[in-house]
């Protein structure tokens, strides 16, 4: 019996249709089948219709690298759709596809936007200006330019307007010629490196970041860092691996056992890989979520860790004291012991020094006291060794075999010269390191080991003993022995201070002295910390931790990081599978590395190229050393080594020994100097040395504010400097553009400033004299630029893309033609090469210019400090040689009337020298060769012959020619190369792909896998996921430091000095003591004091997309700042108030989202919301409310700036000081009128 | 004057009015749509609307009895005149009070719901001015002239209807009209004008009524319809050699 349809009269109704209809009606009047009637499905199919589908991706720095179909209807760009072709993982495994996140569905919005940069604008009072002087001069744009910039009332008066509005629609040949001559005109008066460039993440979009980067270089301008400067850049990475941010695709977290989400909150970050971590827990993987707050991965997690912001160091110091008590000391595992045995420093060998300080006769009275010092290395001992090559550069071990010390192979002595050849590897033969002393000591020390977790941050110590035994005439002790004192984990007839047990809060590090700092309880810390291990027993090493700004944008993180690494690698976890660090923050892995770096660098043409660390460049140029009021003293462990000292005189020092770049470098232009050189007839190097010693010649970095010092050029590309990443933005608006700025803290007193650096009373403002932005929309940067270009987007350009998360290379295939009068950053760049060159006919022909470089990290420079002892070659305890204490100094000769040639074509160096990328040369005369008839050759000008880069598409390929990842001949090549150093096979890693070459046509048609190549660490071969070191622990290649292994010792002289010769818990800043900020949590008129935190915005990518109005309309629309529920009650704020956040960097204002998952004490305001879009004028100084970084300043790390010290020592986004920002505090008030005003 | 407004007037009206349904079902399929406003605003929307339509019905009907049946039929079949009269004014107030009433509900929804408001366009705008005027000097010739007998009394049968019926015997008697209170005359010569409007209006909706719901099943399949010329909407199928994913070969 058939239901039918609910009550009998509709049933009789419906029942009737069957006889006034063709169609059929089923029996129980349910349904009616129809045959057509589909007209209206034209409705949707026109919808959904489109002319064509074009494969791009989007270049956002956002990691996730994602392929994207993009529809094209009508001419229009209608919206996006992920692709899912991705190349497959293989069996019993997820696959990658598909990725995409909401904000890159978003993207086609972009390309109509109302705020897109459609034409090229001016500065309108600047456009006046020098259409006025183009006359008045006769048609010169550079005697115009010049005529402006030297004219100190004109000068001011644009420079005042930056900012204001007044954007004027211009032509691009009239902008060009601006900024032709603008560059012109500053070579040729201040020399080229007073002019900089900055776009960050070669990685998202490679040919548009070479577009301007080779120009510059070629004209000798420096490239700003980005890694360190977005304060992403782990230090810890440099000083314990060598290597910088070499981490596993996300598909490795599918073989992990345990993972652990410290600081990186993945699902909000890491969208399309994300669902690794959620399927890998059906593995049986367990996942345990550090964070102060209950962020979105926390609710996927088995445990989730609420340690309080910036503590997390205190936390992963007291899981290693419970890791090193119970595998360490209670017992031995074969599986740690083999692994540090051969991969780590454990077992090295460090020399006591006496302790001159007082420190330790406080503490257990009686007996002498010593603290950790120097590694010993051969050339300190009395065996063969000692007169070997690079002696002072092999540290040595005690061989448990004979009883005596040994020199293990693999150190940096060995990496370099001619002794090395096949010894530079981790085959200890037959050495059987000693991890310890114990056992075979001849006596206990007591050593003084400082610690920090005092509330104000100042120093004590605590003495603990160490076994040791003589050598040499010095007391020697292992690394694990200096561990296993600084965590506090005793042994039997250890003097010292030890805590009595787990529970014993009194002394680190143990989890109940953990739980005081952090919170966590003990309990939890003790237990993860045996289940770590034991997974890491189990497994053989699959313990994954994935970490990221979280626990990177402190001040102290290469402390945090130091910490977080001890637990994964002593366990054997690293360099495998599964296993490991994984720092995620920017879209850091350039994988065709090589290629990429020399053509953006135009290292074909000139070397080296002028980098620069942006840290350190803004610190000095925006004047906010001279707000400083925070001294390295504030860092060092109270043992004086930087007494009188300022961060300012640490830099001026690192700058002179030739440890940091420092651009501009001299207080005279760098083509003057050549020119006297010749005329003096000195070589370049000789003569600046002899100005130098005599004081004639001083570092630009020690008098920042005269005229002849100052920054001059600043472009940005693919970048928001001013609406996303400047710490300190409001210093950046008052000195560096010379403009309204929201700056209230007062400059440094007498007896707090820098004592080797000039002090004029006037401060100047505004010394850009252009500041010049290229970009699709309009931004903070646009706003406040001299000039503005209009960008094509990643619709309309060709380029390619690749990222840390997984192992393929997509391009960008333009979907249009950029409209409007957009154009690519190539041909933008190119246009401004072309106008540059004819102008320098005139102006500046060809000159020769002094470079000064740091010593290079991958080099023999390196080998610079022995000891890592500092000596100053100005207070005469060293002589100064260029390349040893002082920078390297080469002389490049510019021929500036060919920029444009040399720009669009491969220079000769490719053929005649080669290339050299992380220490190992290659020949690349087939792949030049190639290209030539690839793309082409040039005919006429400097490139006659060379092969060409004339589109992006040339550039491309030609970057993808140039690197092993994606030329399988080079990589096995490179690899060929390797092995005479390390006497060990490695080219069968890339045999399998010897023959392929990924071209920008392979790219168009699917994401390719990239190939296992020298440029890193870690292996793909046979289809496996990439994860770091995995070389490394497999073909016993050494890791890039001085021991050749991992390294939790570091004992160069400054690390010494403050403190952190080993992993020490650091807390945040104490912002009340160094800057008078008011204490965290009090209240007063201006609000409560809170934690300033800058996390991840879920509805932008940085500053993009948050414009954009699909996520303006899914966020709240504009500034915000999330509080907890109790402060918001402190303050009296409902969700969704008007709040305004002050402290002495600057004011923001925003509205409150009141949330019960934020802790109490802490604030976020998600990072690059930009004030563009719904932001007020403050009721605190009636002007706009500012960025996040308004409220933020720079603070550089001494230790940050050392160099020519093995793994310490420079290269470009390797090592640096960085911007961190996480210790700031701010007063947080709800506004007293709701009533905002634009 | 009274040719054109009683004669040209008219027939112009009623040509735009069957023309323009002609043009909108052709071209503008998409938009025969009244774009309901239910998703932003159901509470005043349920009451106001079954008000007005189930009103308008009432008042469409007394038109029919009113205009299209001569009163000589009426007569005939023994319908007094002042039983006529009682018919229309039980029937006719209520009906004509209830489209009102509605009508006003809607409006005044309209108008102060902003989601709604913002979703209303000038069209729209104009059509109300119109058809609210309509319906109010229609009220108002009820109340005013067949109740309360304001200006004597008329029988609308006797002019107007005639009138009316005239226009479509292609025989008009524009005289009729001139003849009529001015209120009746207003009220046609709106009528005539929102007949006008009509079909460009979202009033076509009345057109597109969904009787045939009344039997319908609940759940209606489509299969392809593979005849040539079946599956043709508003784009004809593209060439090219990047074809949409979703359409089959």
């Amino acid at each position: 019996m058939n239901p039918g349809l609910d009550g009998p009269l509709t049933n009789a109704l419906v029942g009737t249709r069957r006889y006034f209809t063709r169609s059929e009606v089923s029996d129980d009047n349910r349904s009616i089948h129809a045959k057509g009637g589909r007209a209206g499905d034209a409705f949707y199919r026109d919808r959904w219709s489109h002319d064509k589908v074009v494969r791009s991706t989007h270049g956002v720095n956002c990691t996730g690298s994602c392929s994207w179909k993009v529809y094209v209807k009508d001419g229009i760009i209608t919206w996006e759709a992920q692709q899912t072709d991705y190349p497959s993982t293989g069996a019993d495994r997820p696959e990658y596809e598909p990725r995409g996140c909401p904000r890159g569905a978003a993207f086609s919005w972009y390309t109509y936007s109302p705020t897109r940069v459609r034409f090229p604008y001016v500065r309108g009072v600047l456009l006046e200006m020098f259409r006025n002087a183009r006359r008045a001069v006769g048609g010169d744009p550079v005697l115009a330019w010049a005529s402006i910039v030297q004219d100190p009332d004109q000068a001011r008066r644009y420079k005042s307007a930056r900012g204001k509005g007044g954007l004027v629609r211009s032509t691009w040949e009239e902008v060009v010629d601006i900024i032709a001559a603008a560059h012109v005109y500053t070579v040729k008066r201040w020399g080229p490196d007073r002019i900089a460039g900055f776009s960050p993440i070669p990685a998202m979009s490679p040919v548009s970041y070479a577009s301007g980067a080779r120009f510059l270089e070629l004209i000798g301008a420096p490239m700003l860092s980005f890694y360190d400067w977005y304060a992403d850049l782990p230090n810890a990475s440099p000083q314990m691996f060598g290597d910088q941010t070499d981490v596993p695709e996300s598909g490795d977290w599918w073989d992990a056992g345990y993972l652990i989400m410290w600081g990186s909150n993945v699902p909000l970050t890491r969208t399309p890989d994300a669902h690794w971590m959620t399927e890998a827990r059906y593995r049986g993987q367990k996942v345990v979520a550090v964070s102060p707050d209950y962020a979105e991965n926390v609710k996927f997690a088995d445990e989730w860790v609420a340690a309080a912001p910036g503590t997390d160091g205190a936390l992963a110091m007291s899981m290693g004291h419970v890791i090193l008590k119970e595998f360490f000391v209670d017992q031995q595992v074969d599986f740690f012991t083999r692994y540090n045995q051969h991969y780590t420093d454990l077992p090295f060998l460090v020399a006591l020094e006496p302790d001159t300080t007082d420190a330790g006769a406080a503490d257990d009275g009686g007996g002498a006291a010593y603290r950790p010092g120097k590694y010993v290395v051969a050339g300190d001992l009395d065996i063969p060794e000692s007169t070997s090559e690079n002696a002072m550069w092999k540290p040595a071990v005690l061989d448990a075999r004979t009883g005596d010390v040994a020199i293990p192979n693999g150190s940096i002595g060995f990496r370099y010269g001619e002794e090395g050849w096949g010894r530079w590897n981790l085959d200890l033969g037959d050495i059987d390191p000693l991890l310890t002393v114990h056992g075979t000591a001849t006596g206990t020390a007591r050593v003084v080991l400082p610690r920090f977790d005092a509330l104000d941050g100042k120093v004590s110590h605590v003495s603990r003993g160490v076994p040791v035994r003589r050598l040499g005439g010095r007391l020697v002790t292992t690394v694990l022995d200096l561990m296993l004192a600084q965590y506090g984990v005793r042994r039997e007839g250890m003097p010292g201070t030890w805590p009595t047990g787990y529970d014993d809060p009194s002394t680190p590090a143990t989890p109940a002295w953990q739980e005081e700092i952090t919170s966590v309880p003990a309990e939890q810390v003790v237990r993860l910390a045996r289940e770590w291990a034991e997974n890491a027993i189990d497994t053989g090493g699959r313990g994954m931790i994935l970490m990221g700004a979280g626990t990177n944008h402190w001040f102290h993180s290469d402390q945090i990081y130091r910490a977080m690494l001890v637990l994964t690698s002593i366990t054997g976890c690293q360099g495998r599978n599964g296993g490991g660090w994984a720092h995620y923050v920017g879209q850091e892995k350039i994988r065709p590395i090589m290629g990429f770096q020399h053509m953006a660098f135009a290292l074909d043409w000139h070397r080296p190229p002028r980098h620069m660390n942006q840290t350190a460049y803004w610190y000095v140029n925006t004047s906010q050393y001279r707000y400083d009021t925070f001294t390295a003293d504030d860092v060092d462990a109270g043992t004086g080594v930087f007494t009188g000292k300022g961060v300012m005189d640490l830099l001026a020092q690192s700058v002179r020994l030739g440890w940091t770049p420092s651009y501009p470098t001299f207080n005279r232009s760098s083509l003057v100097l050549a020119d006297e050189a010749d005329a003096a007839g000195m070589a370049p190097a000789d003569y600046v040395v002899d100005q130098l010693t005599t004081g004639a010649l001083r570092f630009a970095v020690e008098d920042p504010e005269a005229e002849e010092n100052h920054p001059r050029i600043l472009s940005l590309w693919r970048a928001n400097l001013l609406g996303s990443s400047a710490k300190g933005n409001e210093y950046f608006l008052k000195h560096l553009l010379g403009t309204d700025n929201a700056v209230t803290a007062a400059q440094a007193p007498p007896d707090q400033r820098p004592t080797g650096i000039e002090w004029p009373d006037d401060v100047p403002e505004g010394k850009l004299d252009l500041l010049m932005t290229i970009d699709f929309r309009m931004t903070s940067s646009t706003l406040f630029s001299d000039v503005v270009l209009p960008a094509a987007t990643w619709y309309e350009k060709h380029d390619i893309n690749t990222t840390d998360m997984h192992p393929f290379v997509h391009s960008f295939n333009p979907a249009i033609a950029p409209p409007w009068q957009s154009k690519t950053d190539w041909e933008a760049w190119k246009a401004v090469a072309k106008r540059f060159s004819e102008l320098a006919v005139d102006h500046l022909g060809t000159r020769r210019d002094v470079v000064a470089k740091p010593l290079w990290h991958d080099t023999p420079e390196a080998m610079a400090t022995v000891h890592g002892v500092v000596r100053d070659w100005r207070t005469g305890e060293v002589e100064p040689v260029p390349g040893r204490t002082l920078p390297v100094l080469v002389v490049a000769e510019r021929d500036y009337t060919a920029v444009f040639d040399k720009m669009t074509s491969i220079g000769p160096l490719m053929e005649t020298v080669g290339m050299l990328t992380k220490g190992v040369p290659y020949d690349v005369d087939r792949e030049v060769e190639i290209l030539r008839h690839r793309n082409g050759v040039a005919h006429g000008g400097a490139g006659d012959g060379q092969p060409r880069l004339q589109t992006d598409i040339h550039v491309a390929d030609a970057i993808l020619h140039l690197s092993g990842t994606t030329n399988g001949h080079l990589a096995t090549h490179g690899f060929k190369n390797v092995e005479k150093r390390t006497g060990t096979p490695l080219h069968d890693l890339a045999a399998e792909h010897e023959g392929k070459q990924i071209t920008f046509a392979d790219t168009q048609v699917a994401p390719v896998p990239v190939i296992t190549s020298p440029e890193w660490s870690g292996s793909e071969s046979g289809g496996r996921r990439y994860a770091p070191f995995t070389i490394n622990i497999e073909r016993l290649k050494p890791f890039h430091t001085l021991t050749g292994r991992q390294q939790f010792y570091l004992d160069h002289d400054w690390i010494l000095g403050m403190g952190e010769a080993l992993p020490v818990y650091r807390p945040p800043l104490n912002m009340t003591e160094l800057f008078g900020e008011t204490a965290l949590g009090e209240q007063n008129a201006l609000g409560v004091s809170v934690r300033y935190l800058t996390p991840h915005n879920k509805w932008s990518i940085h500053s993009e997309y948050q414009d954009n109005l699909f996520m303006l309309s899914l966020s709240r629309g504009g500034q915000s700042i999330w509080l907890s529920d109790v402060d918001a009650e402190k303050i009296g704020v409902r969700d969704n108030d008007w709040v305004e956040a002050v402290n002495r960097n600057g004011v923001v204002a925003a509205r409150a989202i009141v949330s019960h998952r934020m802790p109490e004490g802490t604030v976020y305001m998600h990072h690059a919301q930009d004030r563009l879009i719904d932001v007020p004028l403050t009721e605190t100084h009636g002007r706009r409310g500012g960025i996040h970084n308004s409220l933020t300043r720079i603070m550089m790390k001494p230790s940050h700036i050392i160099g020519g010290y093995a793994q310490l020592a420079y290269f470009f986004n390797y090592i640096g000081p960085t911007g961190n920002n996480r210790d700031e505090v701010t007063m947080i008030r709800r506004r007293s009128n709701q009533d905002v005003e634009y | 004057m009274s040719t054109f407004l009683w004669v040209i007037f008219p027939y112009i009206c009623l040509a735009l009015f069957v023309g323009g349904h002609v043009w909108r079902y052709r071209y503008d399929k998409f938009g025969w749509t009244t774009r309901s406003s239910q998703l932003y605003e159901d509470r005043l929307l349920r009451i106001g609307s079954p008000l007005f339509h189930f009103g308008m019905l009432g008042v469409v009907l007394g038109h029919v009895m009113g205009l299209v049946v001569p009163q000589a039929a009426t007569d005939a079949v023994g319908l007094s005149r002042s039983a006529y009269h009682t018919i229309a004014l039980v029937g006719g107030i209520p009906a004509g009070i209830a489209a009102v009433a509605g009508l006003a509900i809607l409006v005044y929804r309209r108008r102060t719901t902003g989601p709604v408001f913002s979703a209303t366009t000038t069209n729209d705008k104009v059509m109300y001015l119109v058809l609210g005027s309509v319906i109010v000097l229609g009220i108002w010739n009820t109340i005013a002239g067949s109740v309360f007998h304001f200006g004597g009394e008329y029988n609308y049968r006797d002019g107007v209807s005639p009138w009316f019926r005239s226009i479509f015997a292609l025989d008009p008697q524009p005289e009729l009209m001139a003849q009529a209170p001015f209120g009746f005359q207003a009220h046609a010569f709106l009528a005539f004008l929102l007949f006008a409007m009509w079909p460009f209006t979202r009033l076509v909706h009345v057109f597109s009524a969904p009787l045939g719901y009344l039997t319908r099943p609940y759940l209606v399949y489509r299969s392809r319809d593979e005849r040539p010329g079946a599956t043709s909407g508003s784009r004809p199928p593209r060439r090219g050699w990047e074809r949409p994913e979703l359409q089959r070969k």
